[in-house]
């Protein structure tokens, strides 16, 4: 039975969302291979985040099924008052899974996801939120200029804009550096970072307050307004990355008839897994923290064995990439996928 | 940059969420005064619905900023695999954030509810299914025969009147003894509990041999998922007292608020029930001076300024 009044009920004020949540979503099955890094890497976007956003938030970090030292990890951080929500997932429920989560439970009015592996750069929510402004149709805004059009031209909402006078499209030519980088971020090959800078990208831009955009969106990171986040879960998840489910975002976004659009300015950074030195350094003077040295072989020999030589050899040619690819998502699923 | 290629890519499949989310709130700021049994409450409470509940669910828990002991023993249960979806606050998001936060955020079809001081017993999601199956009205189902005020059940009460296919019956079906030991676990003295019992009948519906009785409460209830949207958000800026919004808005919006005939939760309060207790404190008669209300009344505002102080540090 109850002893005693509840003291919670004694009138006192709950907590209130800010304007702005910033959903994460992680999975670090492993410390390991490709995931090696990943925990830094996390902790690097936190910490760019908070330094680079200029204006308050609540941050919602969803583990989707994460390794027991990067839950503790990521339990730190919460305690450390790093973290608003911490979501901690049993099970990997996809991208898409967790996408109908956050999207469907954060109550602020604009909710910015970003991958696990993103670094932020101060004005990145300026930016992006110049563009929600001036284009109130904005349904996804990416604070990178988007060089890949996940809709494949088939994309119907901006031309709602084509008869607007208000509106003006147009070619926009990143910077050569701005391309050189989301090359780097992506692992693209020198025949893709071709093609990416011989392709201009859809510009538009609004004439009244001249804010400029790129038409089109990354899933990387974006920021979408709740109400339009509302409308479009639930998404399809039956995979842990599925392109095709990820992408039923666009399409859902597009039949609305809302925009995908992206800043001219790459404001966020793919770091992707790897750590290097200019990364290193960019975080140090976004954060004015020093980062953590990345794991180095304490066994340099090793690196000149015989056999590592002789597998390198092989990793190298297409037929032995594709079979080390299998073996390794093999032992991958036979480790860390979990079926119920 | 990215090197190589998420082996994520390789998933084949991930796990589907199922049919029902079974979805608790706990709030436990520290494990003294109102709080000095509640962690082992909430231990109850999920014991008995892992016992009792044998059809596939997920369990997720919201927790709202309770103290370390508490999200340790989270954290643990966790681990070993009995919550499928641990979601940690970093501060009291009240009720209704939290309930904003599970109702839109919960993957299954169906989801039932319950605060954190809930004992369930055998048949408790089997039967409260069967309702919202039998009556396609149903809003909200009740895992224990309630008396509720007539003014929220306005709707239910018209919908059985003039449905072809329900037989309604009114009488006294919930046996004095449930009466009194949900009344009682709510700290209403027996004397009142009595009045209330005796002035008051249930109403009872049946519709296709599935019985149900008129009312249902916010401490545990069974829900269809795509009714609850439309009663989303709800008003969170108290972390509680503005919860029975729900119960005027689902009778206002016309679905059903119904109960089990049977009582199969209880609801536990702050006290671990004497049958889950190892031993029972006698009561003295120094705790008796403590119940004179004049006194009790002081205390308590002592109390709640110290919670205050607390909550708001």
């Amino acid at each position: 039975m109850r002893t005693g009044r509840n003291p919670a009920k004694s009138g006192l004020e709950a907590y209130t969302p800010k304007e702005l949540g910033v959903a994460l979503i992680l999975y670090i099955p492993s410390q390991d291979g490709y995931f090696a890094n990943a925990l830094e890497i996390f902790k690097m976007q936190i910490a760019s985040l908070k330094a680079a956003t200029s204006q308050p938030y609540d941050l919602l970090v969803f583990d989707n099924g994460s390794c027991h030292a990067v839950v503790n990890a990521l339990q730190e951080l919460y305690k450390a008052g790093e973290i608003t929500w911490l979501v901690l997932s049993r099970h990997n429920i996809g991208k898409a899974g967790a996408w109908n989560w956050v999207f469907a439970s954060l109550s602020n009015l604009y909710i910015a996801y970003a991958d696990a592996d993103v670094l932020f750069r101060p004005g990145w929510l300026e930016a992006s939120q110049e563009i929600l402004k001036a284009f109130p149709q904005a349904g996804m805004v990416s604070a990178q200029p988007n060089f890949y059009d996940v809709m494949d031209g088939k994309g119907q909402a901006q031309r709602a804009l084509e008869n607007n006078p208000d509106y003006q499209a147009g070619s926009y030519q990143p910077s050569i550096e701005a391309i050189d980088e989301y090359c780097l971020g992506i692992g693209a090959t020198p025949e893709l970072a071709e093609r990416f800078h011989q392709q201009p990208l859809p510009g538009i831009q609004h004439l009244p307050t001249e804010t400029q955009a790129v038409l089109g969106a990354s899933h990387m990171q974006f920021i979408i307004p709740r109400s339009i986040a509302r409308q479009v879960t639930p998404l399809p998840a039956t995979k842990a990355l599925l392109r095709a489910e990820t992408m039923s975002l666009d399409s859902k976004i597009d039949q609305l008839g809302f925009l995908h659009l992206s800043t001219r300015q790459p404001y966020v950074f793919h770091m992707g897994n790897t750590l290097n030195e200019r990364l290193l350094a960019e975080f140090q003077q976004i954060t004015g923290a020093t980062p953590e040295i990345p794991k180095t072989d304490p066994n340099p020999q090793r690196q000149l064995s015989l056999a590592r030589r002789w597998l390198s050899r092989i990793a190298r040619t297409p037929g032995g990439q594709r079979q080390l690819q299998r073996i390794y998502n093999l032992l991958f699923q036979v480790l860390h996928s979990d079926n119920r | 940059m990215r090197l190589g290629q998420n082996p994520a890519k390789s998933i084949e499949h991930v796990p589907q969420p199922a049919p029902v989310t079974v979805a608790i709130v706990s709030y436990i700021p520290f494990l003294s005064g109102y709080y000095a049994e509640s962690l082992e409450v909430l231990k109850v409470c999920l014991e008995s619905l892992h016992q009792h509940t044998p059809q596939p669910y997920d369990l997720l828990i919201f927790d709202n900023a309770s103290c370390p002991e508490v999200r340790d023993y989270l954290q643990n249960e966790r681990e070993a695999g009995s919550i499928q979806f641990l979601i940690l606050a970093g501060q009291n998001y009240g009720k209704g954030g939290a309930w904003n936060f599970i109702f839109q955020g919960s993957p299954g079809e169906y989801i039932a509810y319950a605060d954190s001081d809930i004992q369930f017993f055998p048949g408790w999601l089997e039967r409260s299914l069967e309702i919202l199956q039998a009556y396609p009205q149903a809003g909200m189902v009740s895992a224990r025969p309630l008396r509720t005020p007539a003014a929220l059940y306005s709707s239910t009460l018209d919908w059985a009147k003039t449905a072809e296919d329900v037989q309604i019956e009114e009488g006294s079906f919930i046996p004095w003894e449930v009466y009194r030991d949900h009344v009682l676990s709510l700290g209403t003295p027996e004397e009142q509990a009595r009045e209330w019992y005796e002035s008051r009948v249930d109403t009872r519906l049946n519709r296709q041999g599935v019985q149900a009785l008129i009312g249902a409460a916010h401490f545990q209830f069974t829900v269809r998922k795509s009714v609850m949207q439309a009663f989303l958000p709800f008003k969170m800026d108290r972390p509680m007292g503005q919860v029975r919004a729900l119960d005027e808005l689902m009778n206002t919006a016309g679905w059903l608020r119904l109960a089990t005939c049977d009582p199969l939760v209880r609801h536990m309060g702050n006290t671990v029930p004497t049958a889950e207790r190892a031993t029972q404190p006698a009561a003295t008669s120094r705790r008796r001076i403590w119940d004179q209300p004049v006194l009790r009344r002081t205390l308590l505002r002592i109390y709640d300024a110290i919670f205050r102080l607390y909550y708001t540090r």
